[in-house]
């Protein structure tokens, strides 16, 4: 049998042969991507322990100093980790803030679109039969919250981050005590008046890690067992446990619960 | 008792001099099982015979009909007013060029994407009409007819936030047809090629996974397990194509 046209469709060209600039563009992408979510996914497990530890304050201030004692003194592991989160925190800074649009007008855009798809579900009274699956769908409006979280975070993380460089290594001037962090010292700064910055700073940080979180796992595992409905649930898992949890702590430490917790 | 529907429309010729993008209102009496397709056709032919929006097979197989129903891009044919508010909202899709009231040019946008994503099976194998169909397993039969199924209605372009600041994204319409190639194991596409086509800022890590496309998808594509099984073969494949160009 002859006569079929088999030239209909282009031949398959062999090009890319060399070390041509796309494959180095694309090189350069893979890596782009992998920084951004791989110093995300550290500072995610990072924050998911710190807040752990952080919260043996609610069980008693001796737990606390003795984890505080444990990381500093028995096996010094706060000191190196400082540098190491502050280095991926800016890291983390530069390579995820690569996709925030920068113009004004195209974070408008997708603001808008964002909102619109969040309240659209209002112009709908869904009968559960209907013939369209209908979701609900925050998620755009999600990685825009994302984004201002995480500038709130880089602004009060940061002065975090520089204070407790500050006092790992000094005595803070409290007479009698060893270097670094006591019970003593949390505790009085953050009643001092700067529970307000860690208040925000933790409910910034847990919403920014618990989307970055849902959002990872989708990007890359969604055709795993782990699919978007667990990455979901995950999300709500991780951000109410430790927005309880961090609320609880900050208000632990400010102080008005000192009466009932000593 | 049947509901009296209120249609907000959005209507603008750009072909017509002096016209000006305004929202145009019509009411309508609710009948049932009445869909927003058929409505546009009651509007269109007592209120305004001029209205554009388009159509073919009103069974949700053509993907003409996409449009913004009440802030959502979907097709007009598969939604029933009886799920809709008494006012309903109509915007023609955004991001694809604008014809006319509700009639958008998907068409260039997707042959665009087609010639981009060289949609077709690239192989070196002359084609033998008399042979026996080579055979294939279950279930790449069935991933590559999942994401098959893309009917080019745009909803997924439209809602995607990443999109409209960056036209040259490929979107989920895009990646969902090079993972329909990826998934087929006639195409011989070598790692680099694939490589250098996807893995790009316009192509899958330009998706920042706002997850818009897989929500609004009329046809419930998997596209979000298209695009991590396209990441994670990225991921693992620049080995394999370094490896290919040193052996080259």
């Amino acid at each position: 049998m002859t006569g079929i046209d088999t030239e209909l469709y282009p031949k398959a060209e062999t090009r890319h042969s060399q070390k041509s600039s796309a494959f180095k563009n694309a090189k350069k992408a893979l890596r782009d991507e992998r920084i951004s979510g791989l110093t995300g996914a550290f500072l995610a497990f990072f924050i998911l322990g710190h807040l752990v530890l952080e919260s043996s304050i609610l069980v008693s201030a001796k737990l606390y100093e003795d984890v505080a004692y444990f990381m500093e003194h028995t096996v010094p592991m706060a000191q190196p980790l400082i540098f190491i989160v502050t280095i991926v925190f800016f890291i983390h800074f530069v390579w995820a803030g690569r996709k925030i649009p920068g113009k004004l007008r195209e974070r408008k855009m997708m603001l808008e679109l964002g909102k619109k798809l969040k309240a659209s579900k209002k112009g709908w009274q869904q009968d559960p039969k209907s013939d369209i699956k209908l979701r609900k769908h925050f998620e755009t409006s999600m990685w825009i919250t994302q984004v201002r979280t995480g500038m709130i975070v880089l602004a009060t993380g940061a002065f975090h981050l520089f204070l407790v460089m500050w006092n790992i290594f000094t005595d803070m001037g409290v007479a009698g005590q060893v270097v670094g962090l006591t019970e003593e010292v949390a505790t009085a700064r953050v009643a001092s008046g700067l529970w307000i910055l860690y208040g925000v700073l933790m409910l910034n940080v847990v919403a920014h890690m618990a989307i970055g979180v849902y959002r990872l796992i989708v990007k890359w595992f969604a055709d795993t067992w782990f699919v978007r409905n667990y990455a979901k649930a995950l999300f709500y898992f991780l951000f109410w446990f430790y927005t309880i949890l961090g609320t609880a702590t900050v208000i632990a430490m400010a102080g008005p619960l000192e009466g009932i917790l000593s | 008792m049947a509901r009296t529907l209120t249609f907000k429309i959005f209507r603008y010729n750009p072909t017509k001099d002096n016209d000006e993008p305004h929202i145009e209102t019509y009411e309508l009496e609710e009948t049932p099982r009445l869909n927003i397709f058929t409505a546009l056709h009651r509007i269109r032919e007592k209120q305004a015979s001029d209205l554009m929006y388009d159509f073919v097979c009103r069974a949700g197989i053509c993907g003409s009909c996409a449009m913004m129903i009440n802030g959502r891009p979907t097709l007009a044919c598969r939604t029933l007013t009886a799920d809709l508010t008494d006012t309903i909202e109509l915007y023609p899709l955004p991001f694809f060029k604008l014809l006319g009231d509700l009639s958008v040019d998907t068409g260039v946008w997707f042959h665009d994407m087609a010639k981009r994503v060289e949609s077709w099976i690239h192989t070196q194998k002359e084609f033998d009409p008399t042979a026996v169909e080579e055979r294939m397993d279950n279930d790449t039969a069935n991933k590559i007819y999942e994401s098959e199924r893309c009917i080019e209605c745009g909803c997924c372009v439209a809602a995607c936030a990443t999109a409209q600041v960056y036209p040259d994204f490929l979107g989920a319409a895009g990646l969902n047809r090079i993972g329909r190639f990826m998934f087929d194991p006639r195409d011989q596409r070598g790692e680099q090629e694939w490589f250098e086509l996807v893995s790009t800022d316009v192509g899958v890590f330009g998706c920042i996974g706002m997850m818009a496309c897989d929500d609004v998808c009329p046809k419930d594509l998997p596209l979000l397990e298209v695009f991590s099984y396209i990441r994670r073969k990225m991921n693992s494949g620049v080995q394999v194509a370094v490896k290919d160009l040193e052996l080259s």
